[in-house]
C-alpha cells in the first residue's frame, strides 16, 4: 500500500459520513444530523491531524520546502477547520437550511483539497519519502483508526 | 514544484469572472437577433443570420466560459500553472469579445475585409491561449484520465479555431472550397472533439464532487474522450480523401460514445449521495437527455424517412448546443461562481473569520428561478425549430430573458462578494 492508497481511502470514508449527515439534515433530523456529522468531523479532523503531525513533517525534512504546498494544505485545513465549526453551530440552533448552506461550500472546498492531496501531494510524498514508507503508514494507520 | 499548491499564481477572481460575465451578454444578444429576425434565423443552417446566432452562442457564450473556467481549474485538476494568468485572461478576453462581435457582424453586414479582420482576432485569441494554457498543461505528465482528456481537448481547440480560420478566409477570399464538407468538419471539431471531449474531462471531476456520486469507470473515463478525437481525426481524413463512408462511421463512434457519457452521467447521478437535488442537478439531468435525443436525431438524420424533413438540422443544433452545451455550461457557472466569491472571501480575511457560505452569496431559489426561463426557451426554441412562422419570435424573446436572468443572478453573486470583502476592508 502507498501513502496515495491509505489516505485517498480516508478521504472516502470521510465523504461516506459527510453524505450521512447531510442527508439527516436535508430531511430535517436535526439529532441525527448532529450526531452523524459530529462522526464526520472527528474522522476529518484526525485527518488532518494525521497529517500535520506525522506527513508534513517528513515530507518537509525530507525535501526542505517548508513553504511549499504543505503551507497550502495547512492552511487550507484551518479554512475546513472553520466551516465544520460553523456547521456544527448552525445544526446546534436547529437551522438546517444554514447548515446546508455551510455544509455546500464544506463538500465543494474538501472536494478540491483532496484532488490536490490525491493527485500531487500524496504522489510526491510516495516518491520523495520511500525509504520510510512503511513506518510512516503504520504511524498515520494508528493515527486515523483512533478516529 | 514549490508553486504546485501555492495560491502564489492562482488567478485573482476578475480573470475568470470577465469571461463568465461577458458569456450571458452574448446569448442575450442572440435571443435579440431570433426576436428581431424571427422565422428567417430559423430557415436554415446556412443563411447568415443563423450563422450569426449559432456562432453568439459558440464562441459568445460558450467558449468565453470554456476558457474563463480553464484559466481557473487547470492549476487544481491538472497542476498547470500559467505564467501570467491575469495578463493571458485580460489579453485573450478582449480578442476573443472583438472577434466574435466582428465576425458576426460580417455575417449579418457583409463587407470586404471584414471576415479577414475576425479571422485574424479570433485566432490570435485561440493561439495565445494555446501557447500559453496549452503549454502549461503539455508540460504536466500524463497521469490521469483528466489530463489525457485536456490535452486531447486542446488539440481539438486548435483544429476548431484552425478550421474556423479556414473557413473565414475562405468565404472572404471566394475560395474554391467544398464549404458543405468543411462546414460539417469544423463542427464537429468544434461541438466534438473540443467541447465534448472537455466536458467528459472535467464531468470526471465534478459530477463525483459536486453530487457524492461514484466515480465513472476508469476504462470509460479513457475511452469516450480517445475514441471521440479519433473519430474526429478519421473524419478530417475521409473529408481529405472525399470517403463518404468514413466520415459516416466516425459519426457512428462520435453518437456512441456521447450517448455513453450522457447514459453513464445520468447513472451515476441517480446514485448521488446529496440530500438535495439543486439547479446544477437538473442542468445536467436535461442537458444529458437532449444531448441524447440530438444525437440519435443526428444519426437518424441520414436516414431515408426523415432525411428531407427540413427542420432537423436546426432542431439537432438546438438540442446539443442550448440543451446540451447550455444547460451543462449554466449548471456549472452555478457551482464555480458562488465557490470563487467564497474562496476569495475566505484567503481575504483568514482563517477564522466568518465569510457567507455560497448559498449566501447566490441563492438556491434565484437559480431555479432562473432556471424555469431556460427551460421555457429551450421548449420554445426547441419547437420554434418545427413552426419557425408562430414560434421564433417568442422563443428568441425567452431566450433572451433567460440569459438576462442569468446575468442578474452572476451580478448578485458579485455584488454580495462585493460588499462582503469591502466590510473585510473597513474591519482590517
Amino acid at each position: 500500500m502507498s501513502l496515495r492508497d491509505l489516505l485517498t481511502e480516508n478521504h472516502r470514508h470521510c465523504d461516506d459520513l459527510f453524505a450521512e449527515a447531510e442527508m439527516a439534515a436535508g430531511k430535517g433530523r436535526v439529532d441525527t444530523a448532529l450526531a452523524a456529522f459530529s462522526g464526520f468531523a472527528e474522522a476529518t479532523l484526525a485527518h488532518f491531524s494525521a497529517e500535520e503531525l506525522t506527513l508534513f513533517p517528513a515530507f518537509e525534512a525530507q525535501t526542505g520546502m517548508t513553504m511549499g504546498p504543505t503551507q497550502v494544505m495547512r492552511m487550507e485545513h484551518e479554512q475546513m477547520r472553520s466551516l465544520i465549526q460553523d456547521a456544527v453551530d448552525a445544526l446546534k440552533q436547529g437551522n438546517t437550511e444554514d447548515f446546508l448552506g455551510i455544509s455546500e461550500t464544506l463538500l465543494i472546498m474538501m472536494q478540491q483539497h483532496n484532488m490536490k492531496e490525491e493527485n500531487v501531494l500524496y504522489p510526491m510524498c510516495d516518491q520523495h519519502l520511500s525509504a520510510e514508507v512503511s513506518s510512516l503508514l503504520a504511524r498515520i494507520g494508528s493515527a486515523l483508526h483512533q478516529a | 514544484m514549490q508553486a504546485l499548491l501555492s495560491f502564489d499564481k492562482s488567478p485573482p477572481l476578475s480573470a475568470p469572472l470577465r469571461f463568465f460575465l461577458t458569456a450571458p451578454v452574448f446569448a442575450m444578444l442572440a435571443g435579440i437577433l431570433l426576436l428581431v429576425d424571427g422565422p428567417e434565423v430559423l430557415a436554415s443552417r446556412w443563411s447568415p443570420l443563423t450563422l450569426a446566432a449559432t456562432h453568439l452562442f459558440t464562441l459568445g457564450f460558450m467558449l468565453q466560459v470554456m476558457l474563463g473556467a480553464l484559466i481557473q481549474v487547470l492549476p487544481v485538476v491538472a497542476g498547470a500553472n500559467l505564467a501570467h494568468p491575469a495578463r493571458i485572461a485580460s489579453g485573450v478576453h478582449a480578442t476573443l469579445t472583438l472577434g466574435t462581435l466582428v465576425l458576426v457582424w460580417a455575417f449579418l453586414f457583409p463587407a470586404p475585409g471584414l471576415l479577414h479582420l475576425a479571422a485574424t482576432l479570433l485566432g490570435l485569441a485561440i493561439l495565445v491561449f494555446l501557447l500559453t494554457a496549452g503549454r502549461a498543461v503539455f508540460a504536466v505528465p500524463t497521469t490521469s484520465p483528466t489530463i489525457r482528456g485536456l490535452k486531447l481537448a486542446f488539440a481539438g481547440l486548435a483544429m476548431t479555431a484552425g478550421l474556423g480560420v479556414l473557413l473565414a478566409l475562405a468565404l472572404g477570399s471566394g475560395w474554391s472550397l467544398s464549404l458543405l464538407d468543411w462546414v460539417d468538419l469544423h463542427a464537429t471539431w468544434g461541438l466534438g472533439g473540443w467541447s465534448a471531449v472537455l466536458l467528459m474531462t472535467l464531468a470526471y471531476v465534478v459530477v463525483p464532487m459536486f453530487q457524492l456520486t461514484p466515480a465513472y469507470r476508469v476504462r470509460a473515463s479513457v475511452w469516450m474522450p480517445v475514441s471521440l478525437a479519433l473519430s474526429a481525426a478519421v473524419w478530417t481524413l475521409a473529408v481529405l480523401a472525399q470517403l463518404p463512408w468514413l466520415s459516416g462511421l466516425a459519426a457512428w463512434v462520435m453518437a456512441l460514445a456521447g450517448l455513453a457519457f450522457a447514459g453513464m452521467t445520468l447513472v451515476l447521478q441517480r446514485q448521488r449521495r446529496r440530500a438535495r437535488p439543486d439547479a446544477t442537478l437538473a442542468y445536467w439531468q436535461v442537458a444529458c437527455m437532449a444531448s441524447a435525443v440530438g444525437l440519435v436525431l443526428w444519426r437518424l438524420s441520414g436516414f431515408a424517412l426523415v432525411e428531407d424533413w427540413s427542420p432537423l438540422p436546426l432542431l439537432i443544433g438546438v438540442l446539443i448546443m442550448m440543451g446540451g452545451y447550455g444547460g451543462f455550461i449554466t449548471g456549472m457557472l452555478y457551482k464555480i461562481v458562488p465557490f470563487l466569491g467564497w474562496l476569495h472571501l475566505q484567503n481575504l480575511a483568514g482563517p477564522g473569520k466568518p465569510v457567507p457560505a455560497m448559498n449566501k452569496l447566490l441563492s438556491e431559489a434565484a437559480m431555479r428561478g432562473q432556471q424555469r426561463l431556460f427551460f421555457a426557451a429551450f421548449a420554445l426554441l426547441t419547437a420554434a425549430c418545427v413552426w419557425p412562422e408562430w414560434l421564433a419570435r417568442p422563443a428568441g424573446l425567452a431566450f433572451l430573458l433567460a440569459h438576462a436572468a442569468l446575468l442578474v443572478n452572476l451580478l448578485k453573486a458579485v455584488r454580495a462578494y462585493r460588499a462582503c470583502r469591502a466590510s473585510l476592508g473597513q474591519a482590517a
